[in-house]
């Protein structure tokens, strides 16, 4: 992620300079998504206009690729085990550790990425599922590329990260717009929404916005309460327990 | 209609889980077995992460092992004091499984262990519990069933020392059995996630020789405590109980617990063994399936935490 602010900065410094600097102006339909007891996931939308500054719109004959990515703000930690057979059972053997893993991400652009720019540059921005900067933990060894695969293939089986070429579509010349259905269980916490505009295989332009997603009520509540205080919390969890099963033995008492 | 767990950060029907936690109430209050070893893997294959749902489930264990001991205790079927002296021996052990678990997960191997423990107790224990009460059931037991198998015959081991009187279970024998029982539940409830009822029925049955009747209530109220220990724990540990989901399996866990006690009084006492037996016998299958088919995807996750 910090590979992916640098890049944005060195980019956004080279075109200011150029004489054809341009402005990525972006927005989200929603900024702040309160998760609530009735959260079953959400649709956004990421549009966004592409001017230059001067004000004019983009010429028609200048073409535009946008690619839209929103990913977690902090990364994981996550282990990746490998079950191989010892005699009839199959049991955990091989390990690997690995860090930079975003909890949830999201890629949409105009046309197939390796159509918009080459594998370097894409690779600067982690543009793309293969491109997301997970590499072995701090003390861990490399390994197989199978156990960074299986990092990716879960994660998508869980809805959680997911690519989609050709989704971002331009309304006009210069705006465009993509839909993001946020899964049910997207991880509570804040995401980064990367807008790159790109020509000629560079990035030309650039917007970053944060998308606020944070348990509200009664979900917060409980949430900061398991966190904050655990062992009260799990002394009041034994305890409601336990009253609620005298309440129903109570309840269901036969009359002498 | 859905509602959202705030631990497990996902949403749920809510029909479905508190009709899941009736089922498991209806058997814990029957048998007198925690029922979480059928919790647990129905929440996991309903998405559930794996650490809350062994988390959570002990909130339910302890519900309708509360809400069965009650109705069990008015009908004079509970033996306090032996179930004193199983939890003594019950919260040692808890101790050094402790001890053996986190070895066992630094070493990658909590989950083969379990697995293979879980096979290798309902096997044998669901195997000999079958075979002896399909033979009771054959021989047309009557309906006082103990009254067959001689409560208070006694074994070898009931004559070591320390010998205390039972009244309930009608038995003068060592308390050592039943602390070494406790001790072994103990362990095996913290390795293993379980209430421990599966082993403790039968031991009490067959070992100890207590009358069936007062079994069930005795083995409830050791499980009570044990589930408690252990929610605390992984609540202080992992932050991963749920309330919200708790909340959910306790209403229908407490009144399944409350028809399983008035229905399992219903049953001939060797047909109750008969069952439970069975019940065992289908889970050890499934889980020893599990071990020895090929997996669906031989890769694992698990997510540590935020760097």
């Amino acid at each position: 992620m910090r590979r992916v602010l640098a890049a944005l900065a060195i980019a956004a410094a080279l075109a200011a300079g150029s004489a054809r600097a341009e402005d990525l102006a972006a927005g989200i339909s929603r900024d702040k998504i309160e998760i609530t007891s009735s959260f079953t996931g959400t649709d956004v939308v990421v549009f966004g206009a592409i001017e230059l500054e001067s004000g004019e719109a983009l010429p028609v004959t200048e073409m535009r690729d946008v690619v839209v990515v929103i990913r977690s703000d902090k990364p994981y930690l996550v282990t990746v085990r490998k079950k191989d057979q010892v005699g009839p059972i199959w049991m955990n053997r091989e390990q690997r550790r690995f860090a930079g893993v975003p909890g949830y991400y999201f890629l949409s652009s105009t046309r197939p990425l390796k159509d918009i720019a080459s594998a370097e540059v894409l690779e600067q921005f982690e543009i793309g599922l293969e491109r997301i900067a997970l590499g072995p933990a701090p003390g861990a060894i490399g390994g197989p590329r199978a156990f960074r695969e299986a990092i990716l293939r879960t994660k998508m089986k869980q809805d959680l990260y997911s690519q989609h070429e050709g989704a971002v579509s331009f309304l006009s010349g210069s705006l465009f717009r993509t839909t993001v259905a946020l899964p049910p269980n997207v991880p509570a916490g804040n995401l980064k929404v990367l807008v790159y505009a790109f020509a000629d295989g560079q990035v030309t332009s650039s917007s970053t916005m944060t998308l606020f997603i944070d348990k509200t009520g009664i979900e917060r509540g409980l949430s900061e309460f398991a966190h904050h205080w655990p062992l009260f919390y799990g002394l009041a969890a034994v305890l409601l327990s336990a009253l609620a099963g005298f309440l129903a033995s109570l309840a269901f008492r036969e009359r002498h | 209609m859905q509602i959202y767990l705030p631990i497990a950060e996902m949403p749920v029907n809510i029909f479905l889980i508190i009709g899941l936690g009736a089922a498991v109430g209806f058997l814990s209050g029957m048998f007198g077995v925690g029922g979480g070893f059928i919790l647990t893997p129905f929440l996991m294959f309903w998405g559930i992460p794996p650490a809350v749902a062994v988390a959570t489930q002990s909130t339910q264990i302890v519900a309708s092992s509360v809400s069965g001991v009650l109705t069990h205790w008015r009908k004079g079927n509970v033996d306090f004091k032996m179930g004193g002296v199983l939890l003594g021996g019950g919260l040692v052990g808890s101790v050094l499984g402790i001890q053996l678990f986190n070895a066992l997960k630094a070493a990658g191997q909590a989950d083969l262990f379990i697995s293979l423990s879980y096979v290798i107790f309902l096997g044998s224990i669901g195997g000999l519990m079958f075979w002896e009460s399909l033979q009771a059931v054959r021989h047309g037991g009557s309906n006082v069933g103990s009254a067959r198998r001689e409560p208070g015959g006694h074994y070898w081991v009931h004559g070591w020392p320390l010998k205390m009187r039972f009244h309930r279970s009608k038995l003068y024998i060592s308390a050592i059995p039943p602390a070494l029982l406790g001790v072994l539940i103990g362990l095996l409830a913290v390795v293993m996630g379980i209430g421990g009822g599966f082993i403790l029925v039968p031991a009490m049955i067959y070992l100890l020789r207590m009358p069936t009747a007062v079994v069930v209530g005795t083995s409830l109220f050791q499980i009570i405590f044990v589930a408690a220990f252990s929610t605390l724990l992984h609540a202080i540990t992992n932050q991963s109980v749920d309330a919200i989901l708790a909340v959910l399996l306790i209403l229908g866990g407490v009144f399944g617990a409350q028809f399983g006690v008035r229905y399992g009084e219903r049953l001939r006492s060797d047909w109750l063994r008969l069952c439970l037996a069975a019940l065992v016998l289908m889970i050890c299958l499934r889980l020893g399936v599990d071990l020895v088919l090929p997996p669906t995807d031989p890769f694992n996750l698990l997510v540590e935490g935020l760097e």
